[in-house]
């Protein structure tokens, strides 16, 4: 019996998603962001090698990615700046049909599906087709079965991003798990599909009790409490009185400060949230929270509350040393020049003048008392009256 | 009866409310907390940035304002500073209001509004019971 040489081609580009529509998530790659332990193309590449697709080669938009792109040990990784990304697809294919591929299935990451390749692939054989493509619910999905010697169809299907073939292309209906992955409210709900298995693929690590997964080396310090279904990823800190409840994921390098309660959240690598905070119904990271119930975007300058940390261990290192050799100098400057504090104005004064923190930003210059400007209401001052019936 | 007669003030907080705005913000604000029952309202529908410094800044006129047996309401906050505070487990100790009018009126709306209605139906008429 003659087996078939079936390989893989996962692109990973952040073309296909909305988040770049947040300009604070502009590096930010759905694909490559780990949820409950593994990142999309890890678990793509892990389901087509489920399926004996094998080796996979994955190609990747972008120099560098603020995430950091873990080496995967089964998939040749292929980094692409954005303007050759298409050219480097389709060499990865050329290069894959070079290797002795019959058939490549080409996964773009941007939703992620959980498609049954054996009966994709049976599918492609029975109609002697040259290309053919996934769908679900009457919705196209970026997933093809290409035959290796069709080279001229995938040329045409990479040079239109994936949007048009020259042969016919017959859908493949799917009816595995399918979330779109369109913004951070799909990306929390995958993680909540993920830990209440509601998907084939799993939590990465060990189920420490039921429906709690620590990922190797993840520290929950003593005190600390993991509610059921929560994730600890790998070198994640969890530290003394700290509460990760309802389908909280914090993945790995992350690190929950004591006292803090995360629910219904995940913490996103290498994030540190600060201590004594609740971080709820949101996905932080990036120095960033996206607040799901309220719909927005919020950039957190002070690294107090929450940060995002280096992704290379040298830097990592560097300056958790350079924080400590400043610890006390800082100290002993903020004593010894600490600003006095300066009298209080009086209420007159106080009612006669602009607030300084407000500055030329205010648009407001002039005194409120001013006798130019006595027909203008400052702008600091909305209201200020007497109640009751007056 | 008099319900209220104290004045309501109502400021606007800078847009970034960092440690050094927070601290020149504390100083404009002192004199109107250290009245007797200051009633002050902070409409923060302009902030975009607020940090600890800041967090800290609101509960520590809050502070001052109920020493002197007032109250620090906050109005239409932005949903910047609205994740902040909700961050740092702030929001529950304030009383937040959609906007600065709301507010304000809150600070007169102590007794239930039948009862309140009532008595200022009865108003003109008590001089001359009395």
């Amino acid at each position: 019996m003659r087996v078939m040489d079936i390989r893989g081609l996962v692109l990973v580009n952040s073309a296909s998603v909305d988040f770049a529509d947040h300009n604070q998530f502009s590096n930010f790659v759905p694909g490559l962001t780990d949820v409950a332990g593994k990142s999309l193309l890890e678990r793509t590449a892990e389901r087509l090698q489920k399926f004996g697709i094998s080796p996979v080669a994955a190609v990747i938009e972008g120099p560098s990615y603020a995430g950091g792109i873990k080496p995967l040990g089964n998939v040749t990784q292929i980094a692409a700046p954005p303007e050759r990304f298409w050219r480097a697809a389709e060499g990865a294919f050329n290069d894959l049909v070079q290797a002795g591929a019959e058939l490549v299935v080409l996964v773009r990451l941007g939703a992620y599906a959980e498609i049954d390749f054996e009966n994709m692939v049976q599918f492609h054989l029975d109609r002697h087709c040259r290309v053919s493509r996934a769908t679900q619910n009457g919705q196209m999905m970026e997933v093809f079965c290409i035959s290796a010697s069709r080279r001229n169809d995938a040329a045409s299907l990479f040079r239109s991003r994936l949007t048009h073939c020259r042969s016919d292309c017959p859908e493949f209906e799917s009816f595995g798990y399918l979330n779109p992955l369109a913004d951070p409210v799909d990306l929390r709900q995958l993680a909540i599909d993920i830990l209440t298995l509601k998907t084939e693929t799993a939590p990465a690590g060990e189920q420490i009790r039921p429906g709690v997964w620590a990922a190797p080396r993840a520290q929950i310090e003593k005190g600390a409490r993991v509610l059921a279904p929560a994730f600890i990823g790998s070198y994640a800190r969890v530290r003394s009185g700290a509460v990760i409840t309802r389908c909280s994921s914090i993945e790995h390098h992350a690190q929950v400060d004591c006292g803090t309660v995360i629910e219904n959240a995940s913490l996103l690598s290498y994030s540190y949230i600060g201590a004594a905070l609740e971080l709820a119904h949101s996905v932080a990271g990036f120095s960033c929270i996206w607040n799901l119930r309220r719909d927005c975007v919020v950039r957190i300058s002070d690294s107090k509350l929450l940060r995002h940390s280096a992704a290379s261990s040298g830097n990592r290192l560097l300056s958790s040393t350079a924080e400590l050799v400043t610890y006390l100098p800082k100290q002993f400057w903020r004593g010894i020049f600490r600003p006095s504090p300066s009298p209080s104005p009086d209420l007159n004064n106080a009612l006669r003048q602009t607030s300084p923190s407000l500055g030329a930003a205010s648009g407001y210059r002039a005194p409120a008392c001013d006798s130019q400007a006595a027909n203008e209401f400052p702008t600091n001052f909305v209201v200020a009256r007497t109640h009751g019936n007056q | 009866m008099e319900i209220n007669s104290r004045p309501v003030v109502v400021k606007r907080m800078p847009e970034r409310v960092n440690a050094r705005t927070a601290r020149e913000f504390l100083h404009d604000v002192r004199p109107f907390l250290s009245v007797d029952r200051p009633q002050v309202v902070f409409d923060l529908s302009q902030v975009v940035q607020l940090d600890a410094a800041g967090v800290e800044m609101l509960l520590r006129c809050m502070s001052e304002a109920h020493k002197r047996d007032g109250d620090l309401k906050l109005a239409s906050p932005s949903p910047e500073a609205s994740v902040v505070l909700e961050l740092t487990r702030t929001e529950r100790l304030f009383e937040i209001y959609e906007t600065s009018t709301d507010a304000a009126r809150s600070f007169s709306g102590f007794l239930p509004n039948a009862m309140r209605q009532q008595l200022l139906h009865k108003r003109p008429s008590a001089p001359a019971a009395a």
